[in-house]
């Protein structure tokens, strides 16, 4: 092997660029459209329709999502004239961009030569930069000068205040529990089946009802709201632009769901990695992969079941709820670190 | 808001209707919802909005206005009726029945009974049909989808028997004056007590998923509550009015057809409000499956007839009643196109599944109609918008919509 | 409720403003015609006597004869005998001079369709809170399109020919 592929392939899997690349962009990606293509077939089936079919009958229409992408790709994307372009154009970008950039902080193994960035405080960094993105898309929507767009982009603001803190907190009751806010030694502490999660379910609700309200899943669907507000901050986009805010939706969502596979659902265990590339990073990965799979389908199945709550009774849930279960979460987790069990 | 400015082109320098923003007051802003917006239908409606809260609301109706009563005045008494159907196609029979119904009044005859049963046989299959539209629609408003397609779905069935008895699946043309296009075809019965049993455990399904689900009750309790005495006032009409506790309806109040003979009852709910009005539809499908079950079983014991007055049998052709009696059918000659209305006036009502609908009829005694003025039920309850969507949120605009089952088709005429 | 006891009540609630009235066919639909100066307070008194909202407003043009003749048709919700009735409150104005007051503050039902009436035949009721057309648009409001003197023209035939 010369010299140059090797320093190709050293390139290409440094962890860093791997991580960003192949675990943060194309690998959720994939995953997005399998989520897709499943929410729509369960929403399917449990309202008597068949879904996604035509496009390719044989393996139930899984190619229609790769249809639905070349469909924006080709789009024509509209720029209105009442627009401020510069914003405009960059803040789905940037969106999409920080909406994929905690991975960098996320460790899927505890071989420590294919840590990404290796550091003591990771859960906090993944969590600080997870957060930034909603700013973008109030962004979106006040570069849109469109009413809709506005309420939308401001919904979105209201809903931030509901459930940053939750989120937050929730995440943080790892720390409080294990001692520490380096995502690897959080896995650790979770070996043996000492899932977080199990131990403290009141956490990983305050969890998912917290990434539930970050992502505008339902029934908390509010600052995309079809029927108020047309597509909120996104009505308007078009073509591509258009594609990448919603494929950075689930984008958030998927790294969402990989962050708490990591925190509450045991990481890459009861896999332990070993050395080498296959056993020591591939593997842990996929384990936490379908974790994080699972999570979303969990997600998207509630879309069949639920109406959206109003944005008001969002935030009283939120801050009447949810925000105490967290706190309460926080509570069993220092109980959990006072009696030794991590 | 309004001092977003870009280059020269800033929102004050735009002017086009709906995509302007205009100073209307302190803190007030002005959003036009429609009439191309996804969750308004075929119509406009103006808020004025501060913060969250709807200070004003303004209906703004006419986006699929047909000019039907200007229509109705040139053309034979006959071809009025497949016009006045356009207005809610789902619920022909029942929109189009007070006409026949006048026209009959104005001529002096009534339908045979076989007919009056049929009329009521379609009106509540259409009505069980437009229900489960609105409930469709109310539930898309909710960002509910399950709740779209499971009615939509099931809508079908009704549709289904209603192309079977008629030929179409909406716009049916059934009751004519005198009577009614068609006998039930063979098996008929059979299949529709198979669909009400159908219905039965269908709507046990809705009320696990939709009616009794934590959200929907969360965002309809209390909200759009119309008082008894607005409700009075303000002239609303059909499952709205009941739901805010007045006991009226059309087929008890002024019973027509054979609703006078027929076991049922008007469901009355006190409550006023949105989630009332969900109950309210609900209760009313059981009552139109009631309905259905006695029109089934009267149908069954009762031995075919002519479905036309004997006036029309007279004037037509033999051999007309040679296809009647071979395929149950009726064939209209062209004495229906030219026909006389004697002089006079003539109102009439009926109970669609939106609410009463009045037919004012005048004729000179021409072969064509004077004067018509319809007055449909979504028009009554448009009124809703400007005196109760005032003071709820903006998310609330949807759930008051879709819960007064506005239909903006049959509210424009 | 019969009929007759109906017309009595009506005499008796609005007394000398009664000019003629007429049970029409069916026994259901009665026609009050009184004075045009004395609508509104014929209408007050009707709302007190148990007809609390309109069913509908519309207006007749006998273009012969040189009038539009208003109606109000009134009905009751409370009561159950007298909803089985309908009675309707008709007046007549020039067609010349087509103006009369409206009853949007006494029957707040009848709100939008006086609108109607005014965007069809061109009736304006004064005193209506906010007196403009309803489902058409203005240019088309303009043109009264109800009054008996527009006449609707229906599409010219389109001959298409056979191509050979």
């Amino acid at each position: 092997m010369s010299p140059i592929i090797s320093d190709i392939i050293k390139i290409i899997i440094w962890p860093p660029l791997w991580q960003l690349i192949v675990l943060g962009l194309l690998l959720p990606l994939g995953v997005v459209v399998f989520i897709i293509w499943f929410e729509r077939k369960t929403a399917a089936r449990v309202q008597r329709r068949i879904g996604p079919y035509h496009v390719s009958p044989r393996i139930a229409g899984g190619l229609q999502l790769v249809a639905d992408l070349m469909r924006y790709m080709f789009q024509e994307i509209i720029i209105p004239k009442t627009v401020d372009v510069a914003p405009f154009i960059m803040a789905p970008l940037i969106a999409l961009i920080l909406s994929i950039l905690p991975v960098v902080a996320m460790p899927f193994t505890s071989n420590a030569s294919y840590f990404p960035i290796g550091m003591r405080y990771s859960l906090i960094v993944a969590l600080a930069l997870i957060t930034l993105s909603p700013i973008f898309v109030i962004v979106a929507g006040w570069a849109s000068n469109n009413k809709f767009s506005l309420i939308g982009g401001m919904r979105e603001a209201y809903l931030i205040t509901a459930y940053e803190l939750i989120v937050m907190v929730s995440f943080l009751s790892a720390s409080a529990a294990t001692g520490s806010f380096d995502l690897v030694k959080i896995v650790e502490a979770q070996a043996g089946g000492k899932w977080l999660g199990l131990l403290n379910p009141l956490a990983l609700l305050a969890a998912l009802i917290g990434v539930l309200l970050s992502t505008s899943g339902f029934p908390f669907e509010i600052p995309e709201s079809e029927h108020e507000v047309v597509a909120g901050a996104y009505t308007e986009y078009s073509g591509l632009v258009y594609g990448i805010n919603m494929g950075a939706a689930y984008l958030k969502r998927m790294v969402y769901s990989i962050l708490i596979a990591l925190v509450f659902l045991g990481g890459w265990r009861p896999y332990t990695p070993g050395p080498g590339f296959v056993s020591g990073y591939l593997i842990p990965s996929i384990v936490v992969f379908i974790k994080a799979t699972i999570l979303m389908m969990i997600f998207s199945f509630l879309r069949a079941v639920y109406g959206r709550y109003r944005l008001d009774q969002a935030l009283d849930i939120a801050w009447k709820y949810i925000f105490p279960l967290a706190v309460a979460g926080f509570g069993l987790s220092l109980a959990l670190a006072y009696l030794g069990i991590y | 808001m309004s001092g977003i400015v870009r280059g020269n082109v800033g929102f004050n320098d735009l002017k086009i209707p709906g995509m302007w923003s205009r100073k209307i007051g302190k803190d007030l802003y002005e959003v036009f919802i429609g009439p191309q917006h996804p969750g308004s239908g075929h119509m406009r409606i103006i808020i004025r909005i501060d913060g969250d809260i709807i200070v004003e609301a303004e209906p703004d109706m006419g986006y699929v206005h047909r000019t039907m009563e200007k229509l109705s005045e040139g053309r034979a008494w006959i071809k009025a009726i497949p016009l006045f159907e356009r207005m809610a196609i789902h619920d022909a029979c029942n929109v189009t029945l007070p006409y026949v119904r006048a026209v009959e009044k104005l001529l002096g005859i009534e339908a045979p009974l076989r007919a009056k049963y049929l009329r009521v046989l379609l009106c509540e299959i259409n009505r069980i049909a437009a229900f489960l539209y609105g409930f469709g629609i109310f539930g898309v408003f909710l960002g509910h989808s399950t709740m779209y397609m499971w009615p939509f779905g099931d809508r079908e069935v009704w549709v289904e028997l209603a192309e079977w008895l008629t030929g179409a699946r909406l716009t049916h043309t059934y009751p004519v004056f005198g009577g009614v296009r068609r006998d039930v075809p063979e098996g008929f019965t059979d299949s529709l007590r198979k669909a009400i049993r159908y219905m039965r455990r269908r709507l046990e399904d809705y009320r696990k998923i939709f009616v009794d689900n934590p959200v929907i009750r969360a965002r309809l309790e209390d909200v759009g509550v119309i008082p008894r005495n607005l409700a009075i006032e303000l002239g609303i009409t059909g499952p709205n009015l009941r739901a805010s506790g007045v006991r009226y309806d059309v087929r008890k109040n002024h019973p027509y057809e054979v609703y006078d003979e027929l076991d049922f009852e008007i469901p009355v709910f006190q409550e006023g409000d949105a989630y009332a009005r969900v109950h309210q539809r609900v209760q009313e499908i059981l009552q139109s499956l009631r309905i259905l079950e006695q029109v089934a079983d009267w149908l069954d014991k009762h031995p075919r007839e002519p479905v036309m007055h004997e006036r029309f049998w007279k004037t037509a052709p033999p051999l007309y009643k040679k296809i009647f009696q071979e395929t149950g059918r009726v064939k209209l000659g062209a004495v229906m196109a030219i026909m006389k209305i004697p002089q006079g006036k003539a109102y009439e009502r009926g109970e669609t599944a939106r609410g009463e609908i009045s037919y004012y009829v005048e004729s000179d005694g021409g072969n064509k109609p004077y004067r018509i003025r319809i007055h449909s039920a979504s028009a009554r309850n448009a009124l809703v918008y400007k005196y109760i969507v005032p003071g709820h949120r903006v998310m609330d605009l949807p759930a008051i919509y879709g819960s007064i089952d506005y239909f903006p088709p049959e509210a424009d005429r | 409720m019969e009929p007759q006891e109906v017309v009595d009540l009506v005499r008796r609630v609005l007394g000398d403003m009664v000019r003629d009235v007429k049970i029409w066919k069916g026994n259901d639909y009665i026609e009050v015609e009184i004075d045009a100066s004395s609508i509104r307070e014929a209408a007050a008194r009707m709302k007190e006597a148990g007809f609390d909202h309109v069913k509908d407003v519309t207006a007749v043009d006998y273009m012969k004869e040189g009038r539009f003749r208003i109606i109000y048709n009134l009905s009751s919700y409370n009561n159950f005998d007298l909803s089985y009735y309908i009675v309707g409150l008709a007046y007549d104005i020039p067609r010349d001079k087509p103006e009369t007051v409206s009853l949007a503050d006494i029957y707040t039902s009848a709100e939008f369709q006086e609108r109607e009436v005014y965007e069809g035949f061109g009736i304006i009721f004064k005193g209506h809170p906010d007196l403009k057309p309803l489902l058409l648009s203005p240019p088309v409001a303009e043109q009264k399109p109800l009054r008996k003197d527009f006449i609707v023209r229906e599409e010219p035939e389109i001959k298409v020919e056979k191509k050979r």
